[in-house]
């Protein structure tokens, strides 16, 4: 199959396995509302609502880079109990149309919370003419955290592990890092490690497009594009050589 | 050319230092169904994951449809499909969501895969459930539907590692129907079985693997050809001593009843006496299962 039908394969598989399941069990929405949600709502009131932004943007990369790390738990899922990925591989969709797919699949389910949160970021100050940017380094953050999901649930033997991966997974790429609270109160140190993963990039350019550009260490807007698409290419090519498609 | 040509083939689980198939040779003609048997652990599936390339090979070589499944990997793909061994359908996803999602995926243009999936399910008696979410049917129901998403497809190939685990007898009827189809458009078929009447139904040719080697391989009419002992007779009861019943042949106890394992004529001979003394028996051409027994792991005798 070509690209183009490989990518048509991975909308398919997307909408196959979110759309279709949202159908029919809407509460699966429930668990990808919860923590960023709450996380908004516990900043906010803690802070008298003076980091309602910071919290805003922080519940759009958690959402975004959740539904990317939690393929650790689903793709195990998907490949040791329902024997999905083996159905794939024995197939003409290739690996990343199968990668892809499942990703699809994860943003499938965030599109309500995105559906939410994005106009809500325009609302307390994103210009429009920026959006298309801002949507640009989303998206590096998703698929990052879909090519790590993946590749951890490829080497995974048992379920329990890989949902246990995905939510640590979760915790490293989307709550650690200064995408909850300002990057300026880091010490240096820990803040350039943070660098290095792209939610830490997309946060900081979401604010730099909202006017607060922030004053770091190593670090302009230029540079954030740099390390997102950096950590994103290293992500994608890692797990193209490593993730195990067909078993060893 | 051949569907499939196995040759020294090797796989040695490194992990578990498990050798799971050792040096085997085997080659599966255009258009068959072949059907590999063997004991759990055999080696079975790990043959056929193989061949479908889901899994490397340690040593050897074998090609699947004239390609190798080391270095051509993506030509194999595009000409197979599989039913793993034990999934499960997906959470809420109708039968219908299965099986023509999954061949749109494939490649299918909408009209064809509506038209397969129509065929399949109606070949399959899953019309009446083809809108109900999996999850809510039954194990035996589940496992047709995934049965159904490898056979309406147009591949070439197709694998089925234990399709009917778990099904009823007439599910089993109705599955063996649609494989014996799929033969007649020339397609090829290889599955592994623990049913071996199944094998020696459906089946042109079987292999028999135990622990990773090849024992026996041919068509099952040549393999009960060459046995020795040609009838089993089957006597409920106790109306013949055990030493008896060892002077008319090579005795299996199966619970309440005893087979004796012999030739023609002595088979008779034991079975008229049985009728003489009132006891049940039963007198019959000996069956692939008795074979496979005989090889791969003798019942308490």
């Amino acid at each position: 199959m070509n690209s183009a039908k490989q990518f048509r394969a991975a909308v398919i598989i997307g909408y196959m396995l979110s759309i279709t399941w949202l159908r029919r069990n809407l509460l699966s929405l429930v668990w990808l509302f919860a923590t960023p949600f709450s996380l908004l709502f516990i900043i906010t009131v803690t802070t008298g609502g003076r980091s309602f932004p910071l919290g805003v943007i922080g519940s759009l990369l958690l959402v975004l880079s959740t539904v990317g790390t939690g393929l650790a738990g689903d793709a195990t899922w998907y490949r040791l109990e329902t024997k999905l990925q083996d159905f794939f591989v024995a197939s003409p969709v290739n690996q990343l149309g199968y990668l892809l797919g499942i990703a699809f699949a994860g943003l499938f389910f965030a599109s309500p919370a995105l559906v939410v949160l994005l106009p809500l970021l325009v609302y307390i100050g994103l210009p429009l003419f920026t959006l298309p940017l801002v949507l640009l380094s989303l998206v590096g953050v998703w698929l990052f955290s879909s090519a790590i999901g993946y590749l951890v649930s490829t080497f995974t033997s048992n379920l329990r592990n890989g949902w246990q991966s995905g939510l640590l997974l979760s915790v490293l790429v989307g709550i650690l890092p200064p995408v909850f609270y300002p990057a300026e109160i880091l010490p240096r140190n820990i803040l350039i490690v943070t660098y290095a993963i792209p939610t830490t990039n997309a946060a900081l350019l979401i604010r730099d497009a909202m006017g607060g550009t922030p004053t770091l260490p190593y670090w302009s807007p230029l540079t954030g594009w740099i390390l997102i698409i950096l950590s994103l290419a290293i992500a994608l090519a890692v797990t193209s050589r490593v993730a195990r498609w067909r078993q060893p | 050319m051949n569907a499939i040509e196995a040759v020294s083939l090797s796989k040695i689980y490194h992990r578990s230092k498990t050798q799971a198939l050792s040096d085997i040779t085997l080659t599966i003609g255009r258009g068959e169904i072949f059907t590999l048997l063997g004991r759990n652990g055999a080696g079975k599936t790990t043959f056929l994951r193989i061949a479908a390339t889901q899994l490397m090979p340690t040593k050897g070589r074998i090609s699947v449809l004239g390609h190798d499944v080391r270095d051509e990997p993506l030509e194999i793909r595009s000409k197979i499909a599989v039913v793993p061994q034990e999934g499960s359908t997906i959470g809420p996803l109708t039968p219908w969501d299965h099986i023509y999602l999954t061949l749109i995926a494939r490649g299918l243009s909408r009209n064809e895969a509506r038209q397969r999936a129509e065929k399949t399910i109606a070949q399959l008696e899953l019309l009446e459930y083809r809108n109900q979410p999996a999850d809510s049917l039954s194990g035996g129901l589940r496992q047709r539907v995934r049965v159904a998403m490898a056979v309406a497809t147009d591949a070439d190939f197709i694998f089925l590692d234990e399709p009917t685990l778990g099904l009823d007898a007439v599910s089993r009827r109705r599955i063996w129907g649609v494989l014996n189809e799929i033969q007649k458009e020339g397609r090829s078929i290889l599955l592994t079985t623990h049913y071996i009447d199944e094998a020696e139904i459906l089946s042109n040719n079987v292999a028999i693997i135990d622990r990773g080697r090849l024992v026996v391989s041919g068509s099952p009419a040549e393999l009960l050809r060459n046995v020795k002992e040609r009838v089993r007779v089957d006597i409920v009861g106790s109306s013949f001593s055990p030493e008896e019943l060892k002077s008319y042949g090579r005795v299996v106890k199966l619970a309440e009843r005893f087979r004796v394992l012999t030739d023609d004529r002595r088979g008779k001979e034991l079975a008229d006496e049985a009728v003489r003394r009132g006891s049940d028996v039963a007198l019959a051409r000996v069956s692939l299962e008795d074979l496979f027994v005989d090889l791969v792991g003798r019942v308490e005798e």
